[in-house]
Parts: C-alpha cells; sequence; structure tokens
C-alpha cells in the first residue's frame, strides 16, 4: 500500500478534481488544491462553502464522487496517525463520562495499538500536551466542568499529542474568548515556526490577516488560493462573499496608515 | 426470615434469580453504551423486532427450543436494523421517523404471526405470548448457559476493544481519522446490544425489554465521573434489579417477574435522577437556594457597609424602611436572623424612631469587605 509512487510529495496536501455532493447539490465542486509545508493556511468562505466538508473529505471521513487526495504525497490512509485532526467542538457530547486526561489520550489510542491501555508514559505525554495548551491543572477535570475555550483547547492537545508534521482544525476559534484566541493562535504559529502544516477553517476576516499567511477562500468551488498577500484582494472577497461581504469587512483595508 | 429462605432455597426461583440477574448484567453493561451513542431507541426497534423471529423460531423448530427461537429474533432484528439504516441513507426520513416505522411494521408482522400460530393450536404455541412480555419462570436451568455464554462474549468484547469503544461512542468522527474501523466497530457494538435484546426478551418481553437497555445506563450515568464506572455501576443496577424482581415475584402471586424489573429498574432512574450528589434534582435545588441566600445575604451586607461609609460612622443604625428601599424589598426574616446569628449584623434601637434597626458588626464589615474583593475577581474570568 505505502509502495504507491508518490504523487505530488512537495505539498503538505494536494487536492485534485474533488467533487462531494449531499444528495444530489454539490457542496464542492472540482476544488484543485495545493498547501505547501509550513504554512499556517486559513480556509475562509461563506456559510455553507463547504469548508468542513473540504476538511473531511481530505481525511476521508465523508466519500467524494470524484478526485483525488494527497498528503505529502501520499492518500489519506497511509498518513493516518500522521495528521492531527481537531473537530468542532459541537461535534461531541461534552456530558460523556470522562476526564480531561482521557480525552487528551484518545489522541494516543492508534499508537498505543490493539488490546492495550494506555500507560504512564502515554499519561506523561497527554499531560504534556495539555500544558502546552495551558490546560495541565485541568487534567482530572470532568469535561462536563469545561466553558467552551477550555473544551477547544483540550480538543487542540489531543490532537497535539499525537506530535503530528501536519494538523487540521476545523473552526478552533468559534466561541472562544479573547484570551484563549491568542493563546490557541500563538500556539498554532509556534508548530507553524516548527515546520509543521496548520489548516485551520476559519470565519472571521477581521483576524484572517494578521493571523496566516497562507488562504484558501472557497464558495464551493475554489475562489483563490495563494499567498495571504496576494489572495487577500477586494476582488476574490466580493467573488467569495458576494453581498454578505458589506457586513463582513471592508475589503480595501489593506493599505498601510 | 425463613420464608425468604425457602424461596431461596427453591431451585425454580434459583433458576430464575441467576437469569434475572445475569439478563439484567448483560443489559446494563451494553446498554451504557447505547446511551452514550444516543442509540437507545434503536434498542427499542430491534426489541420489537423480535418478536417476528421469535414465531420463525418457533416455526423452523416446531417447538419451543430457545437456541432457535433466540437465533430467529437476531435475524429479524438484524434485518430491521439494515432496513432503519437504508432508510436513513436512502431516502429523506430522518433516524426517529425510520426507527418507528421499521418498529411498527416489524412488530405488526409479529404479532400477525403469533395470533395465526395461536390459532392453529398446539400447547406449545401458547407459550409463545410469553414473549411479549416476558415470563421468567419459563426460563431453563439449560437456558442459563445460553444467558451466561451471550454475557461471557459481550464481556471479553468490551474488555478487549475497550478504548476503541470509548473512542468512537464518544467522537466518531476522530476516531475514524485516526483510521479506526469505526463502522466495524458501531456494528459489533449494535449485534452485541441485540444479543442482550434478544437475551432479555424471555425476562422482560419485546415490548419492555428497551427499559432493560435504558434504565441501568440512565441511573449509572448520575452517580459516575468515568466510563467504566458507569458501565460497570450500570451491570450491577441491571442484575440488582432482576434479583429484586424475580424475588418479589416469587413471594407473591400473580406478579409478573419482567415488569417488576423493569419497575424496580426505573425507580432506581427516578431516584438517581432526584439523590446523585452534584447531578441530582435535589442537590441542584439545594445548591441553588443556597446561592440565592448568598446573594441576598451579600447585598445586606453591602447596602449597611455603603450606609456605615457614607456616614463615616460603623455602627450606624439602619432603618428597616432604608433596607427595603435600597432592596426593592425585605428578605425574609430567616435570612436576618441568620446574619444575626452569625454575628455580622445586629438589632438595635435608635430612639425616638419605634421601628426596627440594625447595625454592622466588626465581622459584619470585614465579610462585606471579603464579598467585593470577590465580586471583583470574578470579572477575571478564565484564565490558563
Amino acid at each position: 500500500m505505502s509502495d504507491e509512487p508518490l504523487h505530488e510529495p512537495q505539498q503538505a496536501l494536494h487536492v485534485e478534481d474533488l467533487t462531494v455532493t449531499y444528495g444530489g447539490t454539490p457542496a464542492l465542486w472540482d476544488i484543485d488544491l495545493d498547501i505547501p509545508p509550513g504554512v499556517m493556511c486559513a480556509i475562509v468562505g461563506p456559510n455553507g462553502a463547504g469548508k468542513s466538508t473540504l476538511l473531511k473529505a481530505a481525511l476521508g471521513l465523508v466519500r467524494p464522487v470524484a478526485g483525488h487526495v494527497r498528503f505529502l504525497g501520499r492518500p489519506v490512509r497511509a498518513m493516518r496517525g500522521l495528521i492531527g485532526y481537531v473537530p468542532q467542538r459541537h461535534s461531541v457530547d461534552w456530558d460523556f463520562p470522562t476526564s480531561v486526561l482521557d480525552v487528551v489520550a484518545m489522541g494516543l489510542y492508534r499508537r498505543i495499538g490493539w488490546f492495550r491501555r494506555p500507560g504512564a508514559a502515554d499519561l506523561e505525554r497527554a499531560l504534556a500536551a495539555l500544558a502546552e495548551v495551558g490546560m495541565q491543572d485541568y487534567a482530572q477535570r470532568q469535561i462536563s466542568q469545561l466553558s467552551g475555550g477550555q473544551q477547544q483547547r483540550v480538543f487542540i492537545a489531543r490532537a497535539l499529542v499525537q506530535n503530528a508534521p501536519i494538523l487540521i482544525l476545523d473552526e478552533p476559534l468559534a466561541g472562544v474568548d479573547a484570551a484563549t484566541e491568542e493563546i490557541i493562535i500563538n500556539l498554532l504559529k509556534r508548530l507553524r515556526d516548527e515546520r509543521r502544516t496548520v489548516i485551520v477553517v476559519h470565519h472571521d476576516l477581521t483576524t484572517v490577516q494578521s493571523y496566516f499567511d497562507w488562504l484558501v477562500m472557497l464558495n464551493v468551488r475554489i475562489v483563490a488560493q495563494g499567498p495571504m498577500a496576494a489572495v487577500y484582494t477586494p476582488d476574490n472577497l466580493r467573488t467569495a462573499y458576494g453581498r454578505q461581504l458589506a457586513m463582513i469587512a471592508t475589503p480595501a483595508a489593506e493599505t498601510p496608515p | 426470615m425463613t420464608a425468604l429462605f425457602d424461596l431461596l432455597s427453591s431451585g425454580i426461583v434459583q433458576t430464575v434469580m441467576l437469569g434475572a440477574a445475569m439478563l439484567g448484567a448483560i443489559s446494563g453493561m451494553l446498554g451504557a453504551f447505547a446511551v452514550l451513542r444516543r442509540q437507545s431507541l434503536l434498542g427499542d426497534t430491534l426489541a420489537h423486532a423480535a418478536l417476528p423471529g421469535v414465531c420463525l423460531g418457533f416455526l423452523v423448530a416446531g417447538a419451543r427450543d430457545l437456541g432457535s427461537i433466540l437465533f430467529g429474533a437476531f435475524a429479524t432484528g438484524a434485518l430491521a436494523a439494515l432496513a432503519v439504516m437504508l432508510i436513513v441513507r436512502r431516502t429523506t426520513l430522518k433516524t426517529d421517523a425510520a426507527l418507528g416505522v421499521v418498529l411498527s411494521v416489524f412488530f405488526g408482522v409479529g404479532v400477525v404471526l403469533l395470533t395465526y400460530l395461536q390459532a392453529q393450536g398446539g400447547a406449545a404455541s401458547a407459550g409463545l405470548a410469553t414473549f411479549l412480555f416476558g415470563q421468567a419462570a419459563a426460563i431453563l436451568p439449560s437456558d442459563l448457559w445460553i444467558i451466561g455464554g451471550i454475557g461471557l462474549a459481550a464481556l471479553a468484547l468490551v474488555l478487549a476493544f475497550w478504548k476503541e469503544f470509548e473512542l468512537v461512542s464518544f467522537d466518531p468522527d476522530f476516531a475514524r481519522a485516526q483510521g479506526l474501523p469505526v463502522t466495524l466497530l458501531e456494528a459489533l457494538l449494535t449485534i452485541m446490544v441485540a444479543f442482550a435484546i434478544v437475551a432479555g426478551l424471555q425476562l422482560v418481553g419485546v415490548v419492555l425489554m428497551v427499559a432493560l437497555l435504558i434504565a441501568p445506563a440512565a441511573a449509572a450515568r448520575q452517580w459516575t465521573r468515568s466510563l467504566a464506572g458507569m458501565v460497570a455501576l450500570s451491570s450491577l443496577i441491571g442484575a440488582a434489579s432482576g434479583v429484586a424482581g424475580a424475588l418479589i415475584s416469587a413471594s407473591a402471586r400473580g406478579l409478573a417477574t419482567g415488569p417488576l424489573v423493569v419497575l424496580i429498574a426505573t425507580s432506581v432512574v427516578v431516584l438517581s435522577l432526584l439523590l446523585a450528589p452534584g447531578r441530582g434534582l435535589v442537590w441542584q435545588a439545594i445548591r441553588a437556594r443556597q446561592a440565592r441566600a448568598r446573594i441576598s445575604d451579600g447585598r445586606v451586607l453591602a447596602t449597611l457597609h455603603g450606609l456605615a461609609e457614607a456616614h463615616r460612622d460603623a455602627g450606624y443604625p439602619a432603618e428597616k424602611g432604608m433596607l427595603e428601599t435600597a432592596l426593592g424589598a425585605m428578605p425574609p426574616a430567616a435570612r436576618i436572623a441568620s446574619l444575626e446569628r452569625r454575628g455580622l449584623i445586629r438589632p438595635v434601637s435608635h430612639p425616638p424612631e419605634t421601628t426596627p434597626h440594625w447595625e454592622m458588626t466588626e465581622a459584619g464589615h470585614a465579610e462585606a469587605a471579603a464579598l467585593a474583593g470577590e465580586a471583583a475577581g470574578s470579572t477575571r474570568d478564565e484564565r490558563p
């Protein structure tokens, strides 16, 4: 399986001709996408643009009707464990009876393997990952007692504990307070500086320029992709967001004071 | 006491008790996963869909043979689960509607088959109706081996795939992104639930089976903080309900075991919802009451403290009417009495006025200052 010849190995994520439909209507249409390694990339687009679907299709969680996806030249099934995934916080039941540390340890279950339980060394690593997001004091806490921002940080720790070269985060800043947002963004920037690839679905156009260095604009099709300065233009924003734009951001804001 | 001893030494009662205990434990254990995965209603559909299988198994075997009856029940249950899955995937119907449709169609077919078989006559076919509401007394010593076998197999699987089942129950998307065979694991859990249902049919019947699956898990969730604790306690509650139901049923005439087991398990749920520390309604009510009292006391202290400061007189006697105006309404007498008891305020007279007055003690001033500091601190929320 891993003997397959590499396809576009110079790209952290390479997507070609990807089309996903939900009951006949295309959620993603003919996506061609390349994200180079070591960038911090935002995927933006209006509601219903298919941002989450793109992540899920890339990770093999939804089946595309056409197209293929490669991470560092390999199909996703050969890259399991090398991609850290942070799903949307609301996708799980936070009243599940478990502790913060146990949730983070779930990121190691694949490495631990079948029929074995997490050992002391595994819990040690989970604690270290919690410390990276500033949650080490909450290790034994029930997850039902966490605030939204804390839940998000626990989810990020669960992805960090894999020590993966590629991280994929679905709206990690949705519904978190300013202090948590700063912690998360600083952490992601540090990961980028370690030459890891960070791919984030982002919803806030006012911060996208200052947080990220690579941008993908999506609205069912790819509107534009590339380095932030080249892509964040009034024309592209208008194409992606249309009339919604006036309410979201002023596209001429990039002129320096 | 001797009556209980007589009961326990009866072979039939022992068989029923052991069977009920094992069935309760199995459904408790697997029900915990079903409840956490929000699959309780799938359990109800599987249980009702088992009825046509029971009849078919009887038809094929030509007698009340537990093995073939259970196999038939399992087969139609699996068919029903498949039908639900296909309806949800291929049509615009949502899961709840699909579950309802499949449940009623399969149950309808089952009842028709049942009445047909009974009209055909034969002594054995009369016993089939017991599968509607269960008849624990019909459990034979040889059945215990089948029930025990199912229980051991389920326990072995749960222990072997513990962390995988945990992850799939909590976050299936993440599990899939990790490369776990999520569909296979979910199917395994559903098949085990189907086995538990099929085994439990004899005890509680198709109509009430879902209660035996949900009730112990719902009760256990109230008391525990970990998945292991929940699964263990849920099995225990299931087993205890089974034993208690069997005992009560054996000690009085005309009380059916299965429904008793369900009623006992459900009472445990009600008690747990009310009393469980932290999560129980009673605890929450007490905590809300305490919070209200704390806020009310704090406002009284802050008002007196403010008045004393405004008058540059630590022992300023505040009149009842002033407190009433400042607070919008006079706090209940019990709260004032409690503040007096704690030595934070003390009643004083302030002639020539005849109305009640209170002044603040030194401890009261200290408490008011502490509360003010706390309030200022709590606005800095969520520090890392």
